[in-house]
C-alpha cells in the first residue's frame, strides 16, 4: 500500500471509531429501553410477586442500592457493563461476559464460513453475467439462486442431514462440542453448507456484484483501458470488484446472524443463535441483552472494516 | 462529525429520466415478465386463501384428527395433500396456516412504510440535521440482526406476534427512507422540488402529491411485497423456533417442526409440504418486488 493511503485511512479509522462507538451507545440504550419498558422486575421474583410498591420492596431496592430514577439505573448498568459485567445468567447463575466469550466463537466459525460459501457461489455467477451480459448458463444460475434464497432455512437443514449424514453416510453425526470423533471438523462443514447457500443472500449478493461490475465496465475509464490494450481485469478490480465485495459482505452479517440462530437450533450448534433461542425460552435477560450487544458489536466492526477499506480504494472518502 | 449515508443493497432506485415512453409491457423483458406474472399468481393465491381461512371454507376441519390415517401420502382419497401426524388435513392446514402472517404481516408493512417515508422526508426535504439524525437511527437499527432483537423483545415481553411483527416493521424502516431520501436527492438534482416551490405550492403538496405520489409509489410497493416477504419468514421461522402460533393452531413454520419428528424416518411429506408452500410464497413476493423494480424502476441489466 502506497504511503500516501495511510494519512486517510488513520484519519478516517479515527472518525469510524468514534461513530462506532457512539452507535454502540445508542445500541445499549436500545437494549436498556426494551428492558426498561417490559412488565415486571427482577425484584419481584426476587420478592416472590409480592407487590413492587409495598414497603419491603423499598426496602429491599434501597438496600441493593437500586437506583430509582432510570437514568440511575441505565448509568448503573452501563458502568458495570464497562468493567466486563454483563450479569449473571438466570438459568444457570454462570457470569454472562465469559459464556459469550466461549460460544461466540462457534458463531464466528458459522457466520464467517458461511458468508465465504456464500461469496464463493454468487462471484463466479456475478462475473460471468457482468462479463457475458444474459446467457442462459447465467440466467438460470441467477433463477436457482432465487429458490435457493427463498428456501427456508430450517427445512434445507433437516434435508441436509438426511441426504448426507443418513443417506451417504458422508459425515459424522455428532454435535460441534464433542470434539475428539476423527473427523469432528467434517461435522463443521455441514451448518456452513446450510447456511451459506439457503440463508436468503446468495441472490442479493449476486444482483449486487453483477450490477456495480457491469456498471464500473461500462465506465469510460474501462473504455479507455479496453482501447489501449491494458488488463480490464486489473483497473475494474478496485471499484467493481472489491468495494462491492466488502460492502455486500458487511450489509449481510446482520442477516447470517439472524440466520445463524435458526441454523444453529437446526445443528445443535452450540454457539450464540442457539444461547439467544434458549434465553428466550427462559426469559434470561442478562443472556439475551449480552449476545443482542454482542452481535451489535460484530455488526459495527464488520461496518469499521469496510470502511477501511473504502477509503484505502478510494482516500478521497477520507475528506467528506 | 459526519455522519454515513450507508448505500443500500435491497432496491437502489434506477435513474428517472432514463425511463423510456414505451408502455410498461412492452419494455419489460421476458424474465421480468415472468417474475411479476408469477409473483402476482402467488399474491392473488394467498389472498383467496385467507379469505377461505378466515370465513372457515376449508375441504376439512383443520382440527379433526383421524389416527386411522396418519401421515397420508399426498393424494390420498379426499386428503389431496396428505394428512400430518395427528390425521390431520394438510391442505386446510395450509390454508388456515396463511392467518398466521396475513394480518401481522401487512401491520409490518404498514409500520415500515409509514414511518420509512416519515423519516425519509425528513432526511432528504429537511435535510441538514434531521439527515445526521435520521442517517445515525438507520445505523443503529442496522445494527441489530433483526431475529436477535426479536428474540430480545420476546424474552422481555411476550412472544406475541404483534410485537414481533412491529419490530419487524420498525426495522425496515432505514430501507425505506434510505431509498425515500436518495429519490428526493435526485429529484433535487433536476430542479424538481425547486420549481415546485416557485410555483407557490405548499411544503404538504410538494411532499404528499409531487414526491411520494408521483415519485416514490411504485418504490413504496416495491418495497411493501419486499417487505411481505420479509415478515413471512420472520413469521415461518419464529413458529419453527417455538415462539409464534402454537400448536394446534397451524402455522406454515410450527408445520415444518411438528413433520421434522417424521423426516429422519424417511417421511418427508408432512415437513415439506408447509416448507414449499413457504418456498413458493417468498420467492413469489420477492420476484414480484424484484421484477416491479426492473420495470417500474429503470434498472436495466446489460
Amino acid at each position: 500500500m502506497k504511503l500516501s493511503a495511510i494519512k486517510p485511512i488513520g484519519r478516517v479509522l479515527a472518525r469510524e471509531l468514534a461513530v462506532t462507538a457512539l452507535l454502540l451507545l445508542g445500541v445499549s440504550v436500545v437494549v436498556f429501553a426494551i428492558l426498561y419498558a417490559a412488565p415486571g422486575d427482577p425484584l419481584d421474583v426476587l420478592l416472590g410477586g409480592q407487590s413492587p410498591r409495598s414497603e419491603l420492596a423499598l426496602g429491599m431496592r434501597e438496600a441493593l442500592g437500586v437506583p430509582r430514577t432510570w437514568y440511575g439505573q441505565y448509568a448503573a448498568w452501563f458502568g458495570k457493563m464497562l468493567e466486563g459485567n454483563f450479569g449473571n445468567s438466570i438459568r444457570t447463575g454462570l457470569p454472562v461476559l465469559p459464556e459469550l466469550a466461549r460460544v461466540g466463537v462457534n458463531t464466528l466459525y458459522l457466520t464467517l464460513g458461511s458468508l465465504l460459501l456464500t461469496l464463493a457461489i454468487a462471484l463466479p455467477i456475478a462475473v460471468h453475467a457482468a462479463a457475458h451480459g444474459d446467457t442462459a448458463g447465467n440466467t438460470a444460475a441467477t433463477v436457482v439462486a432465487y429458490v435457493l434464497s427463498a428456501v427456508p432455512v430450517f427445512w434445507f437443514g433437516y434435508i441436509v442431514v438426511y441426504v448426507f449424514i443418513h443417506r451417504l453416510g458422508m459425515f459424522p453425526l455428532i454435535s460441534g462440542t464433542a470434539g475428539r470423533q476423527p473427523h469432528a471438523w467434517l461435522y463443521f462443514l455441514v451448518p456452513i453448507f446450510v447456511l451459506g447457500t439457503a440463508s436468503g443472500t446468495l441472490s442479493e449478493m449476486i444482483r449486487h456484484l453483477r450490477e456495480e461490475l457491469s456498471r464500473v465496465l461500462a465506465e469510460d475509464y474501462i473504455r479507455t483501458a479496453r482501447a489501449k490494450g491494458a488488463a480490464v481485469w486489473r483497473h475494474a478490480f478496485k471499484e467493481g470488484f472489491l468495494i462491492p465485495v466488502t460492502e455486500i459482505m458487511s450489509a449481510k452479517i446482520p442477516f447470517l446472524l439472524g440466520g445463524a440462530v435458526i441454523v444453529e437450533q437446526v445443528f445443535n450448534w452450540p454457539g450464540m443463535g442457539r444461547m439467544a433461542w434458549q434465553a428466550a425460552q427462559d426469559r434470561d435477560y442478562p443472556v439475551i441483552m449480552g449476545i443482542a450487544l454482542a452481535a451489535a458489536a460484530f455488526v459495527r466492526l464488520g461496518n469499521l472494516l469496510q470502511r477501511v477499506v473504502f477509503t484505502a480504494v478510494n482516500p478521497r472518502a477520507s475528506r467528506e | 462529525m459526519t455522519a454515513m449515508r450507508m448505500r443500500r443493497y435491497v432496491q437502489a432506485p434506477g435513474p428517472v429520466g432514463e425511463i423510456s415512453e414505451l408502455p410498461l409491457l412492452q419494455r419489460a423483458e421476458t424474465l421480468d415478465r415472468v417474475y411479476v406474472g408469477y409473483g402476482l399468481l402467488v399474491v392473488a393465491l394467498v389472498f383467496a386463501s385467507y379469505l377461505l381461512g378466515a370465513f372457515g371454507w376449508l375441504p376439512h376441519d383443520p382440527q379433526a384428527m383421524n389416527v386411522g390415517l396418519i401421515n397420508a401420502a399426498p393424494l390420498t382419497p379426499g386428503h389431496p395433500l396428505g394428512t400430518d401426524f395427528l390425521g390431520r388435513d394438510l391442505q386446510s392446514r395450509l390454508i388456515l396456516g396463511i392467518q398466521a402472517y396475513f394480518l401481522p404481516g401487512l401491520l409490518a408493512v404498514a409500520i415500515s412504510l409509514v414511518g420509512g417515508s416519515v423519516l425519509g422526508i425528513l432526511a432528504g426535504y429537511q435535510g441538514g440535521w434531521a439527515d445526521t439524525v435520521v442517517t445515525y437511527f438507520d445505523n443503529l437499527l442496522d445494527s441489530f440482526p433483526r431475529l436477535v432483537l426479536i428474540l430480545l423483545v420476546i424474552a422481555a415481553f411476550k412472544p406475541d406476534i404483534y410485537y414481533i411483527m412491529v419490530v419487524v416493521g420498525v426495522t425496515g424502516m432505514p430501507v425505506i427512507a434510505n431509498l425515500i431520501a436518495g429519490k428526493i436527492a435526485f429529484l433535487r438534482q433536476k430542479s424538481f422540488i425547486e420549481a415546485a416551490h416557485a410555483l407557490g405550492l405548499p411544503a404538504r403538496t410538494v411532499i404528499l402529491k409531487h414526491i411520494l405520489w408521483y415519485n416514490c409509489r411504485a418504490l413504496l410497493v416495491i418495497q411493501a411485497t419486499l417487505g411481505m416477504a420479509e415478515a413471512i419468514l420472520v413469521e415461518t421461522s419464529l413458529s419453527y423456533l417455538g415462539f409464534g402460533v402454537q400448536e394446534p393452531t397451524p402455522s406454515w413454520g410450527n408445520m415444518v417442526q411438528a413433520g421434522a419428528n417424521y423426516f429422519l424416518q424417511g417421511n418427508f411429506w408432512p415437513s415439506t409440504a408447509p416448507a414449499l408452500a413457504i418456498l413458493a410464497t417468498i420467492l413469489g413476493f420477492q420476484l414480484l418486488g424484484d421484477g416491479l423494480n426492473n420495470i417500474l424502476e429503470g434498472k436495466r441489466r446489460r
